[in-house]
């Protein structure tokens, strides 16, 4: 057995010592709460993702002619295609929940701060790319609503001043929705925007794991107890518990209200009422407030100031000497986002 | 602020958020499924109309349950945007803070609904209700009730209301309610008020202003009183009182106005039925009928539209062929049946469909006149039908059906119809028969012929039911006409010659002589002498190629031996034949020779149902 | 909750003991029945998901081969062959060597060349299949006999046959990759899109 070791180690130069040393990093107490476990649960629903898009992968085919009949093959005909279907469908709108959630929760508790700056940027790249993976997503099943949101949102994308036009001729791989776009569609969703994710959560982990987990303090702790716990295996167990419970309640959701398939798409039919996934919602009652391009415009402008919140919150706390500015702040804009997420679903269903 | 106060911010808001989330999937969920067709599309009232509903729900539940099925709920349309009246309508009236009418007319449907009221008011459906003061009528009107209300014979135990008898019951009760009644209000000196006195303008509203103030209304709620012989009727051809016709609830029964019962040969079947006029059963007993019945499952019936050749092809119905739209006229639905016709079979001699600005058929003989006054041809008609036939049928197998169907009328026409006609003309010319309509045995005689057994043998042979076409067609009518008819009519010769109308007597023998000394009618006389009698059975027809030598009474027994069964029936034929004249002549019929109504006789005898406009004052 | 985490964590955690250790056996056993059941869910619960996984890599095949019906068997005498396309435009050719009336005593062989793809045709006087192309030959049983298929021992594909009532059968693809029988897949494209309009779920 020592000598299989010996074989190992001399080809795979690890020492195991050190690698346990390395990973089993002391994890502060307040991560045993369940709160700090929406950072993993996007990820692990990422994975998820991965493994049945690559199964679906398969199957489906990026061409306007077959894309809709390719999938209606896997839901209707191949085995457990429904269910990889569905679950690739619930695992993607948990997973946006999840992280939007969790930002809720890095934001509210103010770990952004300085020295966190970069990686709350770098979050809000992963929050960006990860809407666009769904977008980019449900257009490749080429329903009614796939063709007509993907119209909607590459003609809303050609309001940005001066870059619009080419974006959309991008976007579309023409000046209007045509063979090559489909295609476009599933390079981004499978290649582009996930090898993009993937990078940025390399990024994102490796600088939490660089700066140390904020150390969050409830204020009741017994000062003579450790304050951290072992990654291995306490917080891994708690991750893996964690991922079988999302895996029953994807599976759940996928068996309850599977994905079906709508209309095929018709450039020739408009439907009566066209509305992007949920995750959109805000941003498109938003945009039926303004005019286009001031809605665009606007739209960008609170991306942007979110994306450098960090440095706008130590403004703030500055001029106006309110610590929890922010908390404020968040608490009206998330009623806001909630609302207009809500209204856009009620109002002409 | 502590963190846990952070936490109960972030847990409220989080949670705030997977709600809204839930709400949003189960709203797409509910959308989803609404758009399957596996749940009902949400039903609002309408303001006005709430109040309606509210009492109607306890009132007539039904009636609520029905309109909620319908698209006119889904879509907002409610009562009051139906049975709105304006004001200045006869039958208008207030009701509980709104001013409706019962009746919803065309006029009123036209608001919504303009190109099918359009088309519907130029068919011949739109006409039924003139059937009123025709010879249809006259036999339900006169002879199975009375024009008048009469004294009953007795009082009915039980029922000290019954005063005189409504002769008009049978009327009332059977052809106008498929036909449609002349819809009347009662006035309060006892008269009735119907559009010909009201003399409505193009919007419905009466010009006459005069007669709107003696109009009934009843005690409690101040509604005008409909009388019981013209409502409840939905009769495609109802005459309204605001001067449309019809009633598109006919069809489209209300309150829940389904197209999927419209498309279905068994909605048409409520009057499209019966001795008369069996559609339904031809439908049923052809090839149609049956691929229908088999595949009626998957023909897409409560499809949003219904396309031959597109939402369905398993199987045609009375709409498929008749009024649906199919790929060839872009899926385009006509209100008006008439427009695929090309044999009008109702008339005792069937006419082509050469139809002039009116929709009626042209009767115009002279060529050149007949171009003139044509607006569309029966080629046309023919070809709109063709369209349909050809989605499963190829070219050559519809021509083909045309031709046998084109011989089948013209047989029919030139053998039995046109020759009828000739002699029911030349009897009343001659006076030979009386100008009471139905009381000679001959006119019921013809009328089965034409009216029953004529039409069902046409009918037949236009939609493929072979034997309507023929055991309960042709056959009855020949049967009719030889066994029956021409007896008859020789019959009331000999009367006339007994009576000293000896002259017009010989007029009509010799008429019936030439038209049974046609090729055509040769065979049934070949057995006898002429003006019936006993006959001379050595110049029979040797059908079988046997002679037969054998003599006069006893040949009937010999006759029947190893003869073809043709000989057979004939001999027997004979016989009955005789029988019939037998009885006839024993018969006191009652035969009235005065000149009873000014009209000629002739004349109404030819005109019927689709030449009389203006109801005869009876 | 979170001072109960730290208790259960401390018990189950094998890197850091503790003084409140219960008698080594005891928890050695209640570890190892944790650590079974853990390992016996998880796998339980994953490796379905992976049976799941494999199970929808292999797509039905289904409907993609049928038998087709030929001639009757009484048409073809022992000796005799005759040409046959499959709907997806395989040639083959179909021979009788047997009286019998069972599926053995015929063969059905695809008049492709395994070479480079020309038409075989059966010449009876040499008893052979033969490819023009390349002077290449194939006995009765589609064995290679001469030429480029006999040096690399290529055979001509064989056909499934069956003989029901007197009437024979083939077993041939039905669907074809190629551009032209783009008709055939879209009609059952449309054919299921119209069964799945009918049992579409909530």
């Amino acid at each position: 057995m020592s000598r299989l070791k010996q074989w190992w180690a001399e080809r795979v130069p690890v020492d195991g010592e050190q690698l346990k040393a390395l990973t089993n990093e002391p994890v502060p107490n307040h991560l045993k709460s369940w709160w700090f476990c929406l950072g993993g649960t996007p990820a692990y629903l990422f994975v998820v993702q991965i493994i049945t898009g690559i199964l679906l992968a398969f199957y489906y085919q990026a061409a306007p002619g077959a894309a809709y009949e390719s999938v209606e093959y896997i839901t209707n005909q191949v085995a457990f295609g429904w269910y990889i279907r569905s679950i690739h469908k619930w695992a993607a709108t948990l997973m946006i929940a999840a992280v939007i959630l969790h930002q809720i929760r890095v934001y509210f508790t103010g770990a952004y701060r300085r020295p966190r700056e970069v990686n709350w940027v770098i979050g809000m790249g992963l929050l960006l790319v990860t809407l666009m993976i769904g977008f980019t997503g449900y257009c490749l099943v080429f329903e009614q609503l796939s063709f007509w949101g993907a119209q909607v949102g590459a003609n809303i994308a050609e309001a940005t001043p001066v870059i619009g036009g080419p974006i959309k001729h991008l976007i579309l791989g023409g000046e209007s929705y045509n063979e090559r776009t489909l295609s476009r569609f599933y390079v981004m969703h499978a290649m582009i925007l996930p090898g993009t994710l993937i990078l940025l959560l390399v990024l994102h982990i490796a600088l939490i794991r660089l700066h140390g987990v904020t150390e969050f303090q409830f204020g009741n702790e017994d000062p003579e107890k450790p304050q951290t716990f072992n990654f291995f295996p306490d917080h891994v167990l708690s991750e893996l518990s964690l991922g079988l419970v999302l895996m029953v309640v994807l599976s759940a959701l996928a068996t309850l209200w599977p994905a079906d398939m709508g209309l095929k798409a018709d450039p020739l039919t408009t439907p009566d009422v066209i509305k992007p996934e949920w995750f959109f919602y805000v941003s498109f009652r938003w945009l039926k407030w303004f005019p286009l391009t001031g809605a665009v415009l606007s739209s960008g402008l609170i991306v942007f100031s979110m994306i450098v919140w960090p440095w706008i919150d130590s403004f703030l706390r500055r001029v106006t000497k309110i610590e929890e500015i922010s908390v404020y702040i968040g608490i009206v804009a998330t009623c806001l986002l909630i609302g207009l997420t809500v209204l856009e679903a009620v109002v002409a269903h | 602020m502590s963190l846990r106060v952070k936490q109960i911010i972030i847990a409220v808001l989080g949670v705030a958020f997977l709600v809204s989330l839930i709400f949003v999937q189960w709203l797409e969920v509910v959308r989803r499924q609404t758009e399957a067709g596996i749940r009902p599309h949400e039903i609002a009232v309408p303001d006005t109309s709430k109040q309606c509903v509210d009492c109607h729900m306890d009132l007539t539940p039904g009636l609520i349950d029905h309109w909620k099925g319908s698209t006119h709920a889904e879509k907002g349309i409610g009562c009051v945007e139906c049975h709105e009246a304006n004001e200045g309508d006869a039958d208008a009236f207030s009701h509980y803070g709104q001013l409706i009418a019962t009746v919803v007319t065309p006029l009123d449907c036209s608001k919504c609904h303009e190109e099918e009221a359009k088309e519907f008011a130029a068919s011949h459906h739109a006409r039924g209700g003139e059937i009123l003061a025709s010879l249809d009528n006259y036999l339900a009107e006169t002879v199975e009730g009375c024009g008048r209300h009469y004294e009953p014979v007795s009082a009915t135990p039980g029922r000290a209301d019954f005063g005189k008898v409504n002769g008009m019951a049978s009327v009332n009760v059977g052809c106008k309610q498929c036909h449609g009644s002349l819809v009347a209000l009662q006035t309060t000196d006892g008269e009735l008020v119907t559009y010909k006195d009201l003399q409505p303008d193009e919007d419905g509203i009466p010009t006459n202003k005069e007669i709107l103030s003696k109009i009934a209304v009843d005690k409690e709620q101040s509604r005008p009183m409909y009388d019981a012989s013209s409502w409840p009727n939905t009769g495609i051809g109802r005459l309204n009182l605001d001067g449309s016709r019809g009633s598109c609830s006919a069809c489209h029964s209300r309150h829940d106005f389904s197209p999927r019962r419209a498309r279905q040969p068994e909605n048409c079947g409520k009057c499209h039925l019966g001795p008369d006029h069996p559609q339904k059963e031809i439908f049923e007993e052809s090839k149609h009928g049956i691929a229908y019945r088999d595949l009626k499952e998957h023909m897409n019936l409560d499809g949003d539209t219904w396309v031959l050749g597109k939402d369905y092809t398993q199987a045609p119905t009375c709409a498929t062929c008749h009024m649906s739209g199919h790929t060839r006229n872009d899926g385009k639905i006509t209100h008006d049946p008439g427009e695929r016709i090309s044999w009008t079979n109702r008339p005792p001699i069937s006419r082509v469909m050469d139809t002039d600005e009116k929709g009626d058929a042209i009767k115009e003989t002279n060529a050149e006149l007949r171009r003139e006054l044509i607006k569309d041809t029966w080629q046309n008609k023919r070809q709109r039908m063709m369209d349909v036939c050809t989605h499963c049928h190829t070219k050559s197998y519809v021509t083909k059906f045309y031709e046998q169907y084109d011989d089948f009328i013209h047989n029919y026409n030139e053998k039995f119809a046109k020759p009828g006609q000739m002699i029911m003309d030349a009897l009343a010319k001659h006076k030979l028969r009386t100008s009471v309509k139905f009381d000679d045995e001959i006119e019921w005689t013809w009328f089965y012929l034409w009216h029953h057994e004529g039409r069902r043998a046409r009918h037949g042979a236009s939609m493929m039911a072979p034997d309507y076409a023929h055991w309960h067609g042709m056959y009855e009518v020949a049967e009719r006409f030889y066994i029956e008819f021409i007896p008859q009519a020789r019959e009331l010769c000999e009367i006339g010659h007994e009576e000293g109308k000896a002259a017009g007597a010989e007029e009509v023998e010799a008429l019936i002589e030439k038209i049974l000394d046609r090729e055509e009618h040769k065979w049934f006389m070949s057995g006898r002498k002429p003006h019936g009698g006993e006959g001379d059975h050595s110049e029979e027809p040797d059908d079988d190629g046997e002679e037969d030598e054998a003599g006069d009474s006893d040949t009937t027994a010999g006759s029947t031996e190893g003869e073809s069964t043709e000989g057979g029936e004939s001999d027997e034929s004979d016989e009955t034949g005789d029988e019939d004249d037998a009885g006839e002549s024993e018969e006191d019929d009652g035969e009235s020779t005065e000149d009873g109504d000014e009209t000629d006789e002739s004349e109404e005898d030819e005109t019927e149902e689709d030449d009389s406009d203006e109801p005869a004052s009876e | 909750m979170a001072d109960e985490k730290q208790d259960q964590s401390q018990e189950e955690s094998i890197d850091q003991p503790t003084a409140e250790q219960a008698p080594s056996s005891d928890a050695g056993r209640r570890d190892f029945i944790a650590t079974g059941a853990m390992a016996a869910g998880l796998v339980g619960g994953y490796g379905m998901f992976g049976y799941i996984s494999l199970r929808f890599l292999f797509p039905s095949t289904e409907g993609e081969t049928a038998l087709q019906f030929v001639m009757t068997t009484d048409r073809l005498k022992v000796g005799e062959s005759a040409p046959f396309t499959a709907p997806d435009g395989s040639t083959m050719v179909i021979a009788r060597n047997g009286e019998g009336e069972t599926a053995e005593d015929f063969i059905a062989l695809s008049s492709v060349c395994p070479h480079l793809g020309c038409q075989v045709h059966w010449v009876a006087k040499d008893e052979e299949f033969f490819c023009p192309c390349h002077n290449g030959a194939f006995n009765a049983k589609g064995e290679p006999t001469k030429g480029p298929p006999k040096y690399a021992n290529q055979a001509l594909t064989k056909f499934e046959l069956e003989v029901v009532d007197g009437k024979l059968f083939v077993r041939v693809p039905l669907k074809s990759v190629r551009e032209d029988e783009r008709g055939m897949a879209s009609r059952d494209a449309g054919q299921q899109r119209d069964n799945s309009r009918e049992t579409r779920m909530a």
